[in-house]
Order: C-alpha cells, then sequence, then structure tokens
C-alpha cells in the first residue's frame, strides 16, 4: 500500500506497482490480466483507467476495469484466474480523491437523480447518521459505544505507518468531545480523506508457490447487493453483508465464523458501521457491540480483533478499503 | 514508499458547462402535481402489497409493475431521524445556522420512509413515535417542494 496526498495518481501506482513487482522478481510481463479499479467521478474523466494503465505496466495487455468497488475487482480478478485463462492478476485500486476533489461530492453523485438529489436532504453525513441511530436504537445502545469503536481504531491506526488520523492514546472522551455533525455522528467516528492505492497480484495455486514461499489463498468469496432505497432498509444490520458472507463461509467451509476466524478487517468508514458489518458476519452476536466494546473483545489480543488496520477511520482510500483491509489482515 | 510532497498542484478546472436533463417519468410527475393538491400519493405492489412513496413503476424484491395508486398520509410517525449541526453545500461542510431535524417518517398507510425536515418543534424534543403532519406550499409551485416539510401533529 502506498499513500501521499500530493502525489500524482500515475506516480503513486508507478512507485506501488513497479515496488511489487520487484519484491516478488518479475516484470510487468509475468502478469496474465489486469484489473484496475477507480471511479469515473473522482478521477473526473470517463475511463478512468486510461491514465493508469501506462504506470501499471498494461501497456498492450488484456486490461479491464471495475469502477467502484476494489474488492469486487479482487473477486473478479480471481474469477479471471478460475476460469483457467490466466496463471496471474494484476489488481490495482487507487483514490486521489482526497487532493483533488471533494470527496462527499461523491455520495451526492450517487444519489437518485430526480427525488433525493433535488431534495438536497440526504448526503454522505446524514445518511450515516440515521444509519448510526437506527442501530443504537435497534438495540437501545447508548452513542458511548460509537465513541469507544472509534477510539480503538484510533489507537490501532497509530500503528499504521499508512494511517493518515490516528491518536495512540485516543480515549472514548476524545470522540465525544469532536464535534456533532448529524447526531449521533461525531467528526472522529468518520473516515479521513485520503489519497492512496493498494495492489496485489493473484495467482493460480501453482504459480502462487513459485512467486512466495508464504501465498495468501482465497478461500470464499460472496456477494451480495442490498436496494438503494432508504426508506426500505433495516439500516440497523445489513442483510446484504449477512448473505454475502455466508455465500463466502459456504465456499471457504466455515460452519462457525466466531470461533473458525482469528481476525477480521472489515470496510467501515463510520464508527458505527464497524459493529453492524461484524455482527452480519457472525463474529459476534447481534446486538453484543456494547458489550464488545466494555470486554474489549474487538481490541488486537481481543478474542476477535476487528480492524487491528485502524479501519476506514485510520484511512479511507475510495475503492481500495476492502481490500487494503483484506491486505491488512492476511498481514496480520 | 512515500515521496516528497510536490510542491506544485495544479488547480484544473474541467472545461464542461452541461446540464442533464433527466425525464422524471410519469411516477414522479403524478407525485409532484398531487403535491400541488395536497395529497400524497404512493403506488401498491402487486406482489407484496407493500405501498412505496415516493412512487415508482417497478419493485424490486417481486420484479413486478406497480400500478395501483393510492394516497397517503398526509400525517405520519417518525421512525428515524437526526439533527443535523451542519449543512453540506457542493461536498464542503458547513456550520448550519440553527440546529435541524431530518426524519424518516412512515406516513399513514404506507409501507417506506420518507426523508423530510420536521420543524416547528426544538431539536431535543423530537423522539421516535412523534406525529407529524404535512406541510404543502400554498400556492403551488409545481415541483417536489410542494410539499415542504413535516410538523408535529395535533
Amino acid at each position: 500500500m502506498s499513500g501521499s496526498i500530493g502525489m500524482p495518481r500515475e506516480r503513486m501506482l508507478f512507485e506501488l506497482v513497479k515496488g511489487l513487482y520487484d519484491q516478488l522478481g518479475i516484470t510487468r510481463h509475468d502478469i496474465g490480466t489486469f484489473v484496475l479499479n477507480s471511479n469515473d467521478f473522482e478521477v473526473g474523466h470517463t475511463i478512468a483507467n486510461v491514465f493508469e494503465d501506462t504506470p501499471v505496466g498494461a501497456y498492450m495487455k488484456d486490461e479491464t476495469h471495475v469502477d467502484s468497488e476494489g474488492l469486487w475487482a479482487t473477486t473478479y480478478a480471481a474469477m479471471r484466474i478460475m476460469s483457467g485463462n490466466y496463471e496471474t492478476a494484476l489488481v490495482v485500486g487507487n483514490s486521489s480523491g482526497a487532493s483533488t476533489m471533494r470527496p462527499y461530492l461523491m455520495m451526492d453523485y450517487q444519489l437518485d437523480p430526480t427525488i433525493d438529489r433535488q431534495a438536497g436532504l440526504l448526503n454522505e453525513l446524514s445518511t450515516a447518521a440515521l444509519q448510526a441511530r437506527a442501530f443504537l436504537d435497534k438495540y437501545g445502545l447508548d452513542e458511548d459505544v460509537l465513541n469507544q469503536i472509534a477510539a480503538r481504531n484510533l489507537r490501532n491506526a497509530a500503528m499504521n505507518p499508512n494511517a493518515v488520523q490516528f491518536k495512540a492514546d485516543a480515549t472514548a472522551g476524545d470522540v465525544l468531545e469532536s464535534e456533532y455533525l448529524y447526531e449521533p455522528l461525531r467528526k472522529l467516528q468518520c473516515y479521513p480523506f485520503s489519497d492512496g492505492a493498494c495492489a496485489m497480484v493473484l495467482a493460480s495455486g501453482d504459480r502462487a508457490k513459485e512467486l512466495t514461499d508464504k501465498p495468501v489463498w482465497i478461500k470464499g468469496m460472496g456477494n451480495s447487493v442490498e436496494t438503494y432505497y432508504i426508506g426500505e432498509r433495516d439500516l440497523g444490520s445489513s442483510r446484504s453483508a449477512k448473505m454475502a458472507a455466508e455465500r463466502a463461509y459456504k465456499m471457504a467451509g466455515i460452519s462457525d465464523p466466531a470461533k473458525q476466524l482469528d481476525v477480521a478487517e472489515v470496510a467501515a468508514k463510520f464508527a458505527h458501521q464497524e459493529p453492524i458489518l461484524a455482527e452480519a458476519l457472525g463474529l459476534f452476536e447481534e446486538g453484543s457491540a456494547a458489550r464488545v466494546a466494555t470486554d474489549g473483545l474487538a481490541d488486537i489480543g481481543g478474542s476477535m480483533p476487528i480492524c487491528p488496520s485502524g479501519g476506514g477511520l485510520g484511512a479511507y482510500v475510495f475503492t481500495a478499503t476492502a481490500w487494503c483491509g483484506s491486505r491488512n489482515a492476511s498481514a496480520s | 514508499m512515500s515521496a516528497q510532497q510536490e510542491r506544485i498542484i495544479a488547480n484544473v478546472v474541467v472545461p464542461l458547462d452541461f446540464t442533464y436533463n433527466y425525464r422524471v417519468g410519469p411516477y414522479v410527475e403524478r407525485y409532484i402535481k398531487s403535491l400541488g393538491q395536497k395529497k400524497i400519493m404512493g403506488v401498491k405492489c402487486p406482489g407484496d402489497d407493500a405501498v412505496v412513496v415516493p412512487p415508482r413503476k417497478y419493485c424490486g424484491r417481486c420484479n413486478a409493475i406497480m400500478d395501483e395508486w393510492v394516497e397517503v398520509g398526509p400525517e405520519g410517525t417518525v421512525e428515524n431521524y437526526t439533527v443535523g449541526h451542519v449543512r453540506l453545500n457542493k461536498g464542503l461542510v458547513e456550520k448550519a445556522d440553527t440546529e435541524y431535524v431530518l426524519a424518516l417518517i412512515k406516513l399513514d398507510g404506507a409501507s417506506t420512509l420518507l426523508p423530510a425536515e420536521v420543524k416547528g418543534i426544538a431539536p431535543m424534543d423530537v423522539e421516535n413515535g412523534l406525529r407529524v403532519k404535512a406541510v404543502f406550499k400554498d400556492p403551488a409551485e409545481d415541483s417536489l417542494n410542494d410539499l415542504s416539510y413535516f410538523v408535529p401533529a395535533g
């Protein structure tokens, strides 16, 4: 991973990917297919990958692009290898949103243009706040739970050299002192604007063993999409994450995730999204967020460390966050 | 791996000027026309009987066309809310002049929640379960704003 606000996107990608090739002792010609991942709106032009091909070494190669969702790019690359047509795939996602545009605009332009965008009520922060409130109300939780979760992530982020928001001795009180944006959402419960990128080489089993002595295996993958309409969702939980996890667990042969898994990184860009996801993934019981916080169960050294990297509160690279997380988890 | 902070930042202004001419379609058009007559209209799905507001033609769950029009509200219940301390203006966070309430409201007869502002009550007094009623613009201006906001009912 690489991140530096103010570095041109092309150089960030070149240094990151060239570094990865050098580390593996390969060149761009060892890559069978390139899966690039960025977002046209954030980059500011259509076919955003067109200027990314050159720095990552995809010149005149088999290349494809996934918009927005980084983990989907990884899944897509894995499927390309599983098809038998490729032995290796480079997956690289990036965002320079922090230094090139206003990240909250991303949500404004995701909104339904004929109703929600006209009404001007929903935005990145107000929707997050409604989700946070729904989660607290669903289980009768106090806002302090969110401050505790945020503080743990800020402490974890202080140990992550790639983090851009962190505090080594952060407490719930520090988060409480940060201002309300939309209640119960406070500033330190939110992701920081970040530039960054993440790259991985995926390979078939045999090729992976040639490339490294310590391959990380993808055992299962799952996918599910929830409805767009905020008024038709149970905001306090994530059915789609639960279904996606069930599909991935089935493929991986996991029947009791809380026992069989050692650590988890989840893509939460706001503090309250972490327990929603952790509970959907079956890592903790539904409604257990207060006990998890009080007993330190999700701390590093706890029964199920969540986001030891600091997660989305440490750095949030649009497109690549989930997947920076998977890299962090594999390094844990 | 990190490089020095770049010293020169080119502020590239996108040299484009255009408008997206979205067609709202007959459902949203009828919804807006109804608001002008102080009525809130939804549509009912033949598959799961859900009454959806604002109306749209297709039910995601049933993959069916919703074509039975139903009047809902104008009263409803606050199901979820947030008190805004800021406003977002073209992606920038700005301190709000006064705190305000954005709620998800279940209109009487509807299955879905409608995002709307609630006024006429101190933000600290708002709670889930609060009964509210719609305030319409008079005279109507033939836009979504004809349903202006909600106030406590009764």
